[in-house]
């Protein structure tokens, strides 16, 4: 049974937070739908972004996302780290928790990144019953993210989406929808962005992410978010919200990253696309 | 939870690990993914693309792996960083990782040890530098790491209420321990170093940065959080060297090391400079607690 629709305006604009802007918007305030938090970075009991959540928190919506639950590790959830994020979740009220359709970590260690798996019919199960698991620890939509990935393996019997989508959907939970990465991966692997999008069931969206991203030498397209959303990007966007539209979106800016008020104008532009 | 992955993806993943933890090549100041090296099995799995074979895309992952890593402990130790240059302070960091991969999904808990484990690595007298002809002094690196460790570990502290001496505490107070806070250290420095930390936290570069001229005699500081910003208090050397032997020792105690390391000269001054300090430390929110030994 999946959780209940989160209360976000459905056309909600929503900012990634990042300490360089911690100073700007509490003096500033901007015109923001709701900010987005890396769950890990609020975990631990640092007191400054302690602080810093507390004051951004009474005057905005804030949702979790994590790039630390390991869902697909071959190795049992962290139950102490799901107990934190569930306290992180009901400590600022979160619409939605969102995490990432990968691994981090297995045989005891954290690689800090988000690893790609074959996809297969075995790992689907497994995947679904854990994502119900968080779901119903957290008491709230819990949303799973598409990758960016550079590999793809041979004994891969379904493309991305549909593993995805099968693993949403016998979970219960929600798609977590990354438009640079299906666009990233669709570059990279020499699939159709367009049939990705159109096998999405976009009343299951929790939350559109756009980002920037380069391109190396040999072609490659790297998830970097640090630059402003590809033309390309947007176009995808664009067809997205005309057909499934609305849904809240938001701005990642990771590396690289400017002032706020130029970030805040690239957000804008997805209001602009739309029209 | 009734279910369990299939045993493949285990293997698989152990695979993966392994690739993406190759360390990098070392070559005329460049790293290199090292990727004829890779686990077969695991890039027979993967498949090419038009542009790229096996081995380069999962290269992708492995230098992905340890450029964030690199990344994370340049914003953690920026002195150290560019003192040692970043093509240096990254061989150190690989070397780090290789004995010590990271365990835990909190990021902060990699950095754990660095500094100790360069007072190890780090050759005595004088270490090599990248792309420079002269050596930086080792001693110079170390402080720079502690200092760098210091800073990131202060900043990070909880929030803890600050020690309020009472009445109930002067029965028992020269015979306890005072429980510093987190939020707060004493540093020693030789060379100007907490005087270029802001410097180079500001500074875009790799290369190198000269160290200052050693000062004749070394300077102390407190370093303490203030909401959400830090502070330096200059210290004068007994005052350090009080609070120094405060972590370990009991008030009594503590007073009377001082007070037998202080010159003859100095010694009838001592008790009111010394009640002087301890109010301030106070004051400042230094101590959290009250620990009986």
């Amino acid at each position: 049974m999946a959780a209940e629709r989160p209360q976000l305006k459905p056309d909600a604009l929503g900012l990634g937070l990042r300490v360089p802007h911690y100073g700007p918007v509490l003096e500033h305030w901007p015109d923001v739908g709701y900010f987005e938090i890396i769950s890990e970075n609020f975990l631990g009991d640092a007191a400054p972004a302690r602080r810093h959540l507390d004051l951004v928190r009474e005057r905005y919506p804030i949702v979790l996302h994590g790039v630390g639950l390991n869902l697909l590790g071959h190795e049992p959830l962290s139950s102490a780290y799901l107990d934190q994020l569930c306290w992180l979740a009901e400590y600022v009220d979160a619409p939605f928790v969102s995490d990432h359709l990968c691994w981090t970590g297995a045989q005891g260690l954290s690689h800090h990144d988000l690893l790609p798996v074959p996809y297969v019919d075995d790992l689907i199960g497994v995947a679904a019953e854990r994502a119900a698991f968080v779901q119903r620890q957290l008491g709230r939509p819990f949303g799973l993210e598409n990758l960016s990935t550079y590999v793809e393996f041979e004994n891969s019997t379904m493309p991305e989406w549909q593993f995805y989508s099968a693993v949403v959907e016998q979970a219960g939970c929600w798609f977590m929808l990354d438009v640079n990465n299906i666009y990233v991966s669709s570059q990279n692997h020499a699939f159709s962005a367009h049939s990705y999008l159109d096998a999405v069931d976009f009343n299951r969206v929790l939350q559109v992410h756009i980002a920037g991203h380069s391109r190396e030498t040999d072609g490659t397209i790297i998830d970097t978010h640090d630059r402003a959303v590809a033309d390309d990007v947007w176009r995808l966007y664009a067809e997205a919200w005309q057909k499934k539209g609305p849904f809240p979106t938001l701005l990642e800016w990771d590396e690289r990253i400017p002032p706020l008020p130029e970030v805040l104008a690239e957000l804008q532009k997805a209001a602009l696309v739309r029209a | 939870m009734n279910q369990a992955f299939p045993a493949w993806l285990e293997q698989f993943q152990e695979r993966f690990g392994r690739v993406i933890r190759t360390p990098l090549e070392r070559a005329n100041g460049s790293l290199r993914a090292a990727d004829e090296t890779y686990d077969q099995t695991l890039t027979q799995l993967a498949l090419a693309s038009e542009r790229l074979g096996p081995n380069a895309r999962l290269a992708i992952y492995n230098r992905q792996y340890w450029f964030r890593l690199f990344t994370l402990f340049h914003g953690a130790f920026p002195l150290t960083t560019r003192l040692l240059s970043h093509f240096t302070f990254n061989g150190y960091v690989s070397r780090f990782l290789v004995a010590r991969p990271p365990r835990h999904w909190d990021s902060e808990s990699m950095l754990v040890g660095f500094d100790e484990f360069l007072q190890q690595a780090l050759p005595a007298g004088t270490t090599p530098v990248e792309g420079q002809s002269a050596p930086v002094d080792t001693l110079a690196v170390l402080e720079a790491a502690r200092i760098d460790s210091a800073f990131h570990r202060v900043f990070r502290a909880p929030a803890l209420d600050a020690f309020q001496p009472t009445a109930e505490h002067a029965a028992r107070l020269l015979t306890s321990r005072l429980i510093a806070s987190p939020a707060s250290a004493v540093l020693e420095e030789h060379w100007p170093l907490c005087e270029l930390r802001p410097q180079i936290v500001m500074e875009v570069g790799e290369a190198a940065r000269a160290l200052p001229p050693r000062f004749d005699a070394a300077r102390h500081w407190l370093l303490l959080r203030r909401e959400n910003r830090l502070a330096l208090l200059p210290l004068e050397a007994r005052e350090a060297r009080l609070l120094g032997l405060l972590s370990g020792l009991s008030l009594e105690g503590a007073l009377a090391q001082l007070e037998h390391e202080c010159p003859a000269e100095e010694r009838p001054s001592l008790p009111a400079v010394t009640q002087r300090w301890l109010a301030r430390s106070v004051a400042l929110g230094m101590w959290v607690g009250l620990e009986a030994l």
